[in-house]
């Protein structure tokens, strides 16, 4: 090619356009492992991997050869992440996962692949029939986090005013792992008093948030009444919403709203919306952005895919010109469900953590 | 393991492929049977019920909803527990007869279906008299309602430190959903989170209340998973919540949450004329199948290692003879539990008595019924010195430590029992058992640790926690 293969007529396809999945993989695998077009990561890493991207990687099934990079992402040099067939100004931001387990990792975005995700989002929400023009009020991590950026666009784009909130989810998740629920608790009050100032004060018809965060607003009669009002479709994300949650809240507590998942992670960049289904279909089920964003659901003790309807551990795969980030297992149960006509990989639903009802058998005592 | 000549282990067949009963959640618009439900087991493993598992969400209404909802009158309390009670115990209510109810309960608890039998009655008492119990814990000086012409000229009136009471209830015994009623005729709203050991009893008795004349947003039932437990205490104004030590010390700070942990009821004996009280020993340890926290955990016998093993010996005699029953066997006496869970319980039973010496159960308690499910026989061990830590370990089957016991002990070893049986005509020592602080009650001569009564306090009243007062003055 004649720009050294700086361009390429699948990864760079037209934003609107879906490539094809095989396609995909073997432009990104040519792009990701090509001297003069790979990141110094990959590039790297070839020489330590059993096979040989270039020629045995063409399909979903071949991106379970990869090893599970993802805690290499901890140490690494952010400048290692970005492959060398980018122009300086392609890159768009370095961001950060929410270091639950850990110091954080780190992944790159480019502006190419914001242009993506955005326009998926932003067909999703126009199906969805959400309003454009309408302000956005956002109760969701920003900073070094991938969302607040990605909403930061989103808001631009469908031509609403962005209006934030600052929340630092790393403070709450170690309150919470230090036995400080209250102060958790104090943190979503916190949050949830500065959400009510714009609520009041401003013109809301889009809110996204966490859904404990929602649970908090929904504890205010206040709040619910000044939600019900203005606004008129919430994305929730970045953490479970079991099914009796979500039928109370579409049902009891913000009946005139829409409701709408995501389901992501910052370690592909994105993820998946929760598909529009018919609203007697009482089943949560999202669909991610393929095939740059693919899952799987695998029985961890086998590592093999279950059966559709069967619950078992998600893997996800992020294929793009930006990042390949493939063969990530997450901590997150969720059930298989049959992908939508054409979508590469599992759809999934009910996506949950490990249950506990109880802490442990207990034996002393009579109680 | 040994067990006594006649034994019969057969599993009784069971109601064969009866549809699966449905335990719903009761929340402020009724029941609402949840996406998320758990299978309530029986002893065998073998499916009972579904239990609904509602999350946070769920609870958070249901207790904004009691909180803004009024009470219902004192009279008209009064009639619905008393009509609940009623219905409890005699009618159909959420589909379950009340031999269904028991045998249900029999079969997953793994209580004897006579010791089910008994605390029904005990319940629909409670429930009948809850009125009238909570008035002997009123202040004398104490008004009942501000309207008393007493407030004219200024007077103390009894009123309620809250709102909306929570229980985390505890499934060994159904008994336990007694007190909490106490609550209600108080003109507390009531949310109840029910143990998933046996969620049964505080279903049919929430059910009952509804159709006795209790509005949805009076009484509550959620049952949650374990990470949502705190929501329901966080909540609710006051709280009762059943548990270990770890319970008692993570609450025992907080005054807004009466904490029941173990019982660690014990008998103590003195002088000589222990034998004529055996069967209120034996009675003490076994009755309700030892699963109670008002069963005798320890017998201080005065004397030497002697007189301890005389006691231990007669005891060993005694519980041994008690046969291995499935648990709806009318003849049932012993607790039975998932074999895995007796198992567990045999270890940590065997691990705690090292240094003891075993009268019976010294080569394990677990006699398998061949069905998934165990029976729990009673353990007697003895152990050298009255202050020895095993006193404490309080088992849900009938299991005794015995220790000697001299007057040089004094009464340290006989603290934190919920009941106290002493077997003795020493006056003085009487005085100081009462006056001690960790004793809840204290029974002198022949009687039971389990002995209980509606309208006596059975870990202070429960109204000394719910209750306050205050002056009126009016003109």
């Amino acid at each position: 090619m004649s720009d050294d293969g700086r361009t390429d007529p699948v990864l760079d396809c037209p934003a609107e356009e879906t490539p094809d999945g095989q396609e995909l993989i073997t432009a990104a695998m040519r792009w990701h492992f090509s001297p003069r077009t790979g990141s110094p990561f990959w590039l790297e890493r070839a020489a330590t991997l059993d096979f040989d991207p270039l020629t045995d990687v063409k399909s979903f099934d071949d991106l379970r050869l990869f090893p599970n990079i993802v805690n290499e992402l901890r140490d690494v040099r952010v400048e290692e992440l970005i492959p060398r067939g980018l122009a300086p100004d392609d890159l768009y931001g370095v961001y950060e996962s929410g270091g639950t387990t850990g110091a954080p990792k780190r992944v790159i975005c480019t502006t190419d692949w914001m242009d993506r995700w955005l326009a998926f989002s932003q067909r999703h929400l126009d199906a969805r029939g959400c309003p454009r023009g309408v302000n956005w009020l956002a109760l969701m991590p920003d900073g070094p986090h991938i969302f607040g950026a990605a909403l930061r666009e989103g808001a631009k784009r469908s031509g609403g005013i962005l209006f934030t909130v600052d929340m630092d989810p790393r403070w709450v998740k170690k309150c919470i792992a230090e036995g400080r629920g209250e102060d958790a608790a104090r943190y979503a009050d916190h949050l949830a008093t500065q959400a009510g100032f714009l609520l009041e004060t401003q013109d809301i018809g889009v809110m996204i948030t966490t859904p404990p965060l929602l649970q908090r607003l929904a504890q205010d009669d206040r709040m619910v009444e000044l939600i019900n009002e203005k606004v008129r479709y919430i994305q929730w994300g970045g953490a479970h919403m079991d099914a009796d949650t979500r039928h109370l809240f579409g049902t009891e507590v913000f009946p005139g709203v829409q409701l709408q998942g995501a389901y992501g992670s910052t370690m592909i960049l994105g993820g998946s919306l929760e598909r529009i289904d018919p609203p007697a279909e009482d089943v949560c089920v999202f669909d991610p952005f393929a095939p740059y964003i693919s899952f799987s659901v695998i029985d961890p003790a086998t590592g093999e895919t279950v059966p559709y309807g069967e619950r078992g551990q998600v893997v996800m795969n992020h294929v793009s010109k930006a990042m390949l980030l493939p063969n990530n297992l997450e901590r997150d149960t969720a059930v298989r469900m049959r992908p939508p006509e054409g979508q590469m990989g599992d759809s999934v639903a009910d996506v949950s953590p490990v249950a506990t009802f109880d802490d442990q058998a207990v034996i002393e005592g009579v109680y | 393991m040994p067990r006594p000549a006649g034994v019969v282990t057969e599993p009784v067949s069971e109601v064969a492929a009866a549809p699966p009963v449905h335990l719903d959640a009761f929340g402020p618009n009724g029941p609402y049977r949840a996406r998320n439900r758990m299978t309530v087991p029986d002893v065998t493993g073998a499916p009972l019920a579904e239990l609904s598992i509602v999350p946070p969400l769920f609870v958070q209404r249901g207790i904004a909803a009691l909180r803004s909802a009024d009470p219902l009158p004192p009279e008209q309390r009064a009639e619905a527990l008393e009509r609940a009670g009623r219905l409890f115990a005699t009618a159909t209510v959420g589909g379950l007869d009340p031999d269904s109810y028991r045998h249900l309960v029999s079969r997953c608890s793994g209580l004897p279906i006579s010791v089910v039998r008994a605390a029904t009655g005990i319940v629909a008492e409670a429930a009948q008299q809850a009125s009238a119990t909570v008035l002997q814990a009123r202040p004398q000086a104490a008004a009942g309602q501000w309207r008393d012409p007493s407030t004219r000229a200024g007077a103390a009136v009894w009123t309620r430190r809250g709102n909306v009471f929570a229980v985390h209830a505890a499934g060994n015994h159904p008994g336990v959903h007694a007190l909490w009623l106490e609550a209600l005729a108080l003109g507390y709203r009531v949310i109840v989170r029910p143990s998933r050991r046996e969620p049964f009893t505080p279903h049919r008795l929430v059910a009952a209340l509804r159709e006795a004349g209790f509005a949805d947003d009076h009484v509550a039932l959620t049952a949650t998973d374990h990470t949502v437990a705190d929501t329901v205490i966080a909540g609710a104004d006051l709280s009762l919540v059943y548990g270990g030590d770890d319970v008692v010390r993570k609450y025992g700070g907080h005054n807004t949450v009466l904490p029941q942990g173990p019982g660690r009821a014990k008998i103590l004996l003195t002088g000589a004329d222990w034998r004529t009280h055996l069967d209120v020993i034996v009675d003490s340890v076994a009755d309700e199948g030892g699963t109670a926290c008002i069963n005798a955990t320890a017998v201080l016998v005065e004397g030497g290692a002697a007189e301890a093993a005389a006691v231990a010996d007669a005891l060993a005699g005694r519980l041994a003879a008690i046969p291995s029953l499935p648990p709806q066997d009318p003849d049932a006496v012993l607790p039975v539990q998932p074999l895995a869970a007796a198992r567990a319980v045999e270890a940590y039973l065997l691990r705690s008595a090292r240094g003891a010496t075993a009268h019976l159960g010294g080569d394990g308690i677990v006699d398998d019924l061949g069905d998934g499910s165990a029976v729990l026989r009673p353990a007697v061990f003895r152990l050298d010195r009255a202050d020895a830590p095993q006193t404490g370990v309080e088992l849900g089957f009938p299991c005794v430590w015995v220790a000697p016991w001299t007057r040089a002990d004094g009464i340290a070893p006989l603290r934190e029992s919920l009941v106290l049986t002493a077997i003795t005509d020493d006056e003085q020592l009487v005085e100081r058992l009462v006056d001690e602080p960790t004793i809840s009650n204290v029974y002198v001569g022949d009687h039971p640790t389990y002995w209980m009564r509606p309208g006596l306090p059975h870990d202070r009243y429960l109204a000394e926690f719910l209750m306050r007062t205050k002056t009126v003055l009016r003109d």
